[in-house]
C-alpha cells in the first residue's frame, strides 16, 4: 500500500492543462486596450453567440454559449471581438509543442486542453506538482503570459476535474490515494463524459454525487451504457484507466459543415454553401492522399430533427470538389422543396489511402493530378481558396470554426493558415 | 441406392467437388453434394450457384440419388485407412457410410431440391492440353481484383481468338496477360470473364499433364470438360476494359535484369517499405539500379544492383509487390523492364517474347 508522502512516486501521474478563457486571453494579450475589461469572442462580426469570454465578463455572470444579446443585459460594457481561428490554432500548436519538453506523452484534447502523462518523468523532473508548475511556466513563456490551470491526479478524468477547481492560473493536486474521498461530494456532471442524460439516469437511481455513484453496483451503469458505463463508474472513484493517447487514429471520415444565415431559402445561397463544403472536403482529402467511396450530404431545416440527407456512392479517384458538388446538387434538386435551411454538411466516407498509386484505366488522371497539385500548392502558400471555383466567391464570410477534434498536426489540422 | 467404392477412387474427385461448397451457406442444401447413381456410373455434384463441379466415377451398384453434407462425407472418407472399401447406401432418409467396422449415418436432403445450373447452348469450344491452361492461369490470375466496385475486374478475361487463347487480369493498378496457341480456331475474337471463384476452383483440378481439356463457352457460362470431370461456371456479365489501350507500345527506356537477383533484391527492400502501401523508389543510371524503401518509422533499405541500362537517369516509384509478383511469375533467366517516365506504366516480360507480359502503373513518391 502506498503511503501518502511527498517523496513517494505516484503509480500514475497525469496532468490536465486547461488554457483559461483561451481565445479571450489571446485577444487581451494582443490588444492591450482589452486587458482588464469584459471581452466576448464571437464567430466573426456577425456571430450572435459567445464562443468564449474573459474572466472580467464572467464576473458579471456572462458564460460561454450565451447569446450576445443576453450577455449585454448582464454586462452592458461587454466588448465583442470577432474570433481569429488561425491565430488561436498557431498559438495552440506552439503551446502543445512546448509541453513536449516536459514529457513526450502529450495528448492534445482540444485546441485549449491537453493531457500529459508524467508517470515516467517523476525521477527525472521531481514531483507531479512540481511538474505542473513547470508546465505553467512553459506555457507562460512560450505564449507571452497566457493563463492556464493545471489539474494533477492519478487518472485522466480526475486530472480533468482538478484543473477546473481553481481558475484562472491555479494548480489543484489530487493524489491517487485521496481521489476517492475528494470526489465523494462532487456532483456527477462535473465528470467529463457525464452529460445531462446520463446524469438524469443516475439521478433516477438516487445518485447525484460521485460518492453516490460509487455506492451503486457497477452493473447498473454497465447494463445501460456498456463499457462506457463501467468506465464512468470507475471515473467517479478516481479509478478510470484511459491512457494518454499520443497518436491520432487515421481518419474514417472527412467532413465539413456550416451554419447558414437565418431563414435561408435561396437556392443559390444553399448551392454556394454546398459547393464551398464540397471544395473543402475534396481539398482536405487531397492533402491526406485519400479518396472517398461515399459522400454524405445533409441539409438541416429550421426546426429540430428536420432536414434531408443521403449517402451517394462516388467512384474512387482524385477528389474533385466539382464532382462532389454535382452529386450534391442532383440530390438537392430531387429532394429540396425550398424549406429554410439552417445548416449544410458534406462528409466523405469509405476512405481509401492511395498514397500516390496511379490508375491504369484513367489516362486523364495524371493531368488532373498536376492541375490539383498546382492549385493546392498556391492555396497552401497564399491561403485557402486563393484559387477557387468562381461560384464560391460568394461563399460565407464566417471564419472557420475550430472543431473539438482539432489537432495541431495530421488530418485533424483543419484550420488553414 | 447402394454403391461400393474404394477410398482411393473416391477421395480425389470428392475433394474437388467438396471444394466448391462454401463453408457458410444461405441455402442449407448448398452445403450438400448430390450423389447420383445411374447406369453410366456415379456422379458427385457440388455447387455454390455460381460454380458447379461434377465428377464421374465408374462404379457398380444400384441406382438412386440423394444429397449428403459435403464436408462431413469428405472428412470421413479422408480419415478412413488407406485401401479401405467404402459402402454408401440410403437408409430411411439417412446416408449410411460403412467401411470395415466403422458406421456413419448422415442426414440427407431430397435430390430433387438440389439446384442445378441451367446452361444454354454452347457457342464456341476450344481444346488444349491441361498444362497449357494451367500455365495461363498461373501467369495471370494473381492480378485479378478482389471485391472491386468495378465488378468486371473481379475475374479473369478469357479471349479466344484465331489460333490463340489469351487470359488477362487486372486490378486497375497492374495487368497481366498470357497467350497460348490452340489448334481450333475461331473467325472472330470472343471475350468472356470468369469470376474469381471459378478461376480459383479451376486451377485446383487442372494437372500439369498433356491430357486435354475442352473449354466450352455459352451466352452466360463457361464449361471445362476433362476426363471424369465437368466444371461449369457462370460468367461475369460486364465489359472488360480495353486492355490493349493500356499496354504501352513505344517505350523509350529498357532495363535488363537478372530475374533471380532482382527478386531477391526486391524482397529485401520490401521489408522496410510501408506495410500498407508498399512503395519503393527505383533509381536508374547507366549500368546501375538502386532501390530504396522507407517505412513510417523512418527506417530505410537501400539496394544497388548491376543492370543493363544505357539511358538518362530516371527515378520512379512502384508498389514493390506488383513488381516482385511479376518477376516471380516470369520464367526466364533475364527480365526485360520497359519504361518511359515516372508517370506512365512500365512493362515486364521475358526478353523478346510476346506471349506473357505484365503492365504496372507507378506510384507518385
Amino acid at each position: 500500500m502506498a503511503t501518502a508522502g511527498a517523496d513517494c512516486y505516484w503509480p500514475r501521474a497525469i496532468l490536465h492543462l486547461d488554457m483559461n478563457a483561451f481565445f479571450a486571453s489571446v485577444e487581451q494579450r494582443d490588444f492591450p486596450e482589452l486587458r482588464g475589461r469584459p471581452v466576448g469572442v464571437t464567430n466573426g462580426e456577425v456571430g450572435t453567440t459567445l464562443i468564449t469570454c474573459s474572466y472580467e465578463a464572467r464576473a458579471h455572470g456572462v458564460k460561454t454559449g450565451m447569446r450576445i444579446y443576453d450577455a449585454r443585459r448582464l454586462c452592458p460594457d461587454l466588448i465583442q471581438r470577432p474570433s481569429r481561428p488561425g491565430v488561436y490554432v498557431r498559438e495552440s500548436t506552439r503551446i502543445m509543442g512546448a509541453l513536449t519538453n516536459l514529457t513526450p506523452d502529450v495528448e492534445v484534447f482540444s485546441v485549449d486542453e491537453a493531457f500529459l502523462d508524467v508517470t515516467h518523468c517523476q525521477r527525472l523532473h521531481g514531483t507531479p506538482e512540481h511538474m505542473a508548475r513547470w508546465a505553467q511556466t512553459l506555457v507562460r513563456n512560450v505564449s507571452g503570459g497566457l493563463p492556464c490551470s493545471v489539474g494533477v491526479a492519478g487518472t485522466k478524468l480526475t486530472a480533468k476535474y482538478a484543473s477546473d477547481v481553481l481558475k484562472p492560473d491555479g494548480i489543484t493536486v489530487i493524489p491517487p490515494w485521496e481521489a476517492r474521498d475528494r470526489l465523494r461530494d462532487v456532483p456527477v456532471e462535473k465528470i467529463c463524459g457525464i452529460g445531462p442524460r446520463i446524469a438524469a439516469f443516475l439521478a433516477s437511481h438516487g445518485a447525484r454525487t460521485c460518492g453516490d455513484v460509487a455506492a451503486l453496483p457497477m452493473n447498473v451503469l454497465a447494463r445501460r451504457y456498456g463499457v462506457t458505463g463501467k468506465h464512468l463508474w470507475l471515473a467517479c472513484q478516481g479509478r478510470d484507466t484511459g491512457a494518454v493517447m499520443h497518436d491520432v487514429a487515421p481518419p474514417k471520415t472527412v467532413g465539413h459543415g456550416k451554419v447558414l444565415p437565418p431563414r435561408t431559402t435561396s437556392a443559390r445561397v444553399v448551392e454556394t454553401y454546398l459547393r464551398h463544403m464540397c471544395e473543402k472536403v475534396a481539398g482536405r482529402l487531397r492533402r491526406l492522399d485519400m479518396q472517398a467511396g461515399r459522400l454524405y450530404i445533409g441539409l438541416r431545416y429550421g426546426f429540430p430533427d428536420h432536414g434531408i440527407e443521403t449517402v451517394i456512392a462516388v467512384p474512387h479517384g482524385t477528389p474533385d470538389g466539382r464532382q462532389f458538388y454535382e452529386s450534391a446538387r442532383a440530390f438537392l434538386q430531387a429532394h429540396w422543396r425550398g424549406e429554410a435551411v439552417t445548416q449544410v454538411q458534406v462528409t466523405a466516407t469509405h476512405l481509401i489511402n492511395t498514397s500516390g498509386q496511379l490508375e491504369l484505366f484513367s489516362p486523364e488522371e495524371v493531368r488532373t493530378l498536376h492541375r490539383f497539385d498546382a492549385i493546392d500548392r498556391i492555396n497552401n502558400k497564399y491561403g485557402e481558396f486563393t484559387i477557387a471555383p468562381a461560384t464560391i466567391l460568394e461563399r460565407s464570410t464566417m471564419p472557420n470554426v475550430i472543431a473539438p477534434a482539432w489537432r495541431p498536426d495530421g488530418h485533424r489540422q483543419t484550420i488553414p493558415d | 441406392m447402394h454403391i461400393t467404392v474404394s477410398r482411393e477412387d473416391l477421395i480425389k474427385p470428392l475433394g474437388i467437388v467438396a471444394g466448391v461448397v462454401e463453408r457458410r451457406q444461405t441455402l442449407p442444401i448448398l452445403s450438400n453434394i448430390l450423389v447420383r447413381m445411374t447406369p453410366k456410373g456415379l456422379s458427385l455434384i457440388g455447387t455454390d450457384l455460381e460454380v458447379e463441379i461434377s465428377a464421374h466415377l465408374e462404379v457398380s451398384g444400384s441406382q438412386g440419388d440423394m444429397t449428403v453434407p459435403a464436408r462431413k462425407l469428405y472428412d470421413i472418407c479422408r480419415a478412413l485407412p488407406a485401401g479401405a472399401k467404402i459402402d454408401i447406401s440410403l437408409e430411411k432418409e439417412k446416408a449410411l457410410i460403412k467401411s470395415g467396422k466403422s458406421r456413419f449415418r448422415l442426414l440427407t436432403m431430397p435430390a430433387a431440391e438440389f439446384p442445378a445450373i441451367e446452361t444454354s447452348n454452347w457457342e464456341h469450344s476450344v481444346s488444349l492440353p491441361q498444362k497449357k491452361l494451367r500455365w495461363l492461369l498461373d501467369k495471370t490470375m494473381f492480378c485479378m481484383a478482389q471485391q472491386d466496385v468495378r465488378y468486371y475486374l473481379n475475374g479473369l478475361l478469357f479471349e479466344i481468338g484465331p489460333k490463340r487463347l489469351r487470359t488477362v487480369a487486372t486490378d486497375g493498378h497492374r495487368l497481366s496477360m498470357a497467350d497460348v496457341d490452340v489448334s481450333n480456331s475461331l473467325e472472330r475474337e470472343k471475350q468472356v470473364i470468369l469470376p474469381r471463384k471459378g478461376v480459383q476452383e479451376m486451377i485446383r483440378f487442372l494437372e500439369d499433364s498433356d491430357e486435354p481439356v475442352e473449354i466450352q463457352i455459352g451466352q452466360n457460362h463457361l464449361r471445362c470438360n476433362l476426363k471424369g470431370l465437368t466444371f461449369t461456371s457462370k460468367l461475369i456479365d460486364g465489359r472488360f476494359p480495353d486492355y490493349n489501350k493500356v499496354i504501352p507500345v513505344n517505350q523509350g527506356k529498357m532495363v535488363m535484369v537478372n530475374r533471380e537477383a532482382f527478386r531477391e533484391t526486391l524482397n529485401r527492400a520490401a521489408i522496410l517499405s510501408n506495410e500498407k502501401y508498399r512503395g519503393v523508389r527505383f533509381g536508374l543510371s547507366k549500368g546501375v539500379m538502386t532501390i530504396t524503401a522507407h517505412n513510417p518509422e523512418q527506417e530505410e533499405a537501400q539496394e544497388e544492383m548491376a543492370v543493363k541500362y544505357d539511358d538518362e537517369d530516371l527515378e520512379i516509384g512502384f508498389n514493390v509487390n506488383y513488381i516482385s509478383d511479376a518477376a516471380a511469375a516470369l520464367d526466364s533467366e533475364e527480365v526485360e523492364f520497359n519504361l518511359n517516365d515516372p508517370n506512365s506504366s512500365c512493362v515486364l516480360r521475358t526478353p523478346g517474347s510476346t506471349n506473357n507480359l505484365y503492365v504496372v502503373m507507378p506510384m507518385r513518391l
